[in-house]
């Protein structure tokens, strides 16, 4: 499979799962701050986002798997930069709400802060290795 | 590692694509291996050997 049809696979299922997931989580917001619905339905709710992420995370794996070996490496290595960087982010702030009185940070923007440094760190990498 | 890809390639006249299709891998990957920033997995290094028929270390120079 070339790299054009990999890329063309992975976006076709991780465009819609991050829109339904921003869509459904800004919704069930809502739905919580209007207090409409039991708490239990909201719980369930929580099912279609967490779906979206786990598409979303299958779709990034399929593509590592559908790339050549030295494609796959660079998408391996800013993945494992984004989750040390996101490991490093809870466990530095865990501990300064747990020895210090720091604001609360909602384990909610782990993701995002995952993707975005995964992101950049796939880019720069990639960069630097000479692929655009 | 360096190695004798570039050289070999354009023997025969192909481009960095033209090459990667008959290996099955990306032009990027080609470029990478040729610049040396990149040792290829050895089932990738017998292919690239077999396509241009040498031995893997008269393509391959790992001593320096």
């Amino acid at each position: 499979m070339s790299t054009e049809q990999a890329n063309a696979r992975f976006f076709k299922v991780f465009v819609p799962a991050m829109v339904i997931y921003v869509a459904t989580t800004a919704g069930i917001a809502s739905l919580s701050d209007r207090h409409t619905l039991p708490p239990y339905v909201l719980y369930g709710l929580t099912l279609v986002p967490i779906g979206a992420v786990f598409a979303a995370f299958w779709a990034q794996w399929r593509f590592a798997m559908e790339l050549d070996e030295f494609l796959r490496l660079i998408q391996i290595k800013g993945t494992l930069i984004g989750v040390a960087c996101v490991m490093i982010i809870a466990s530095g702030w865990g501990q300064l709400e747990r020895l210090a009185d720091v604001p609360r940070l909602p384990v909610f923007w782990l993701l995002p802060i995952f993707w975005a440094i995964q992101g950049l760190a796939t880019t720069f990498i990639s960069k630097r290795e000479g692929v655009f | 590692m360096k190695n004798r890809l570039r050289a070999l390639r354009t023997e025969r006249g192909w481009s960095q694509s033209v090459l990667g299709d008959q290996l099955d891998v990306s032009r990027q990957t080609i470029n990478a291996i040729e610049a040396g920033r990149y040792d290829p997995s050895l089932p990738l290094a017998f292919k690239i050997a077999r396509l241009f028929g040498h031995p893997i270390e008269d393509i391959f120079d790992d001593q320096n």
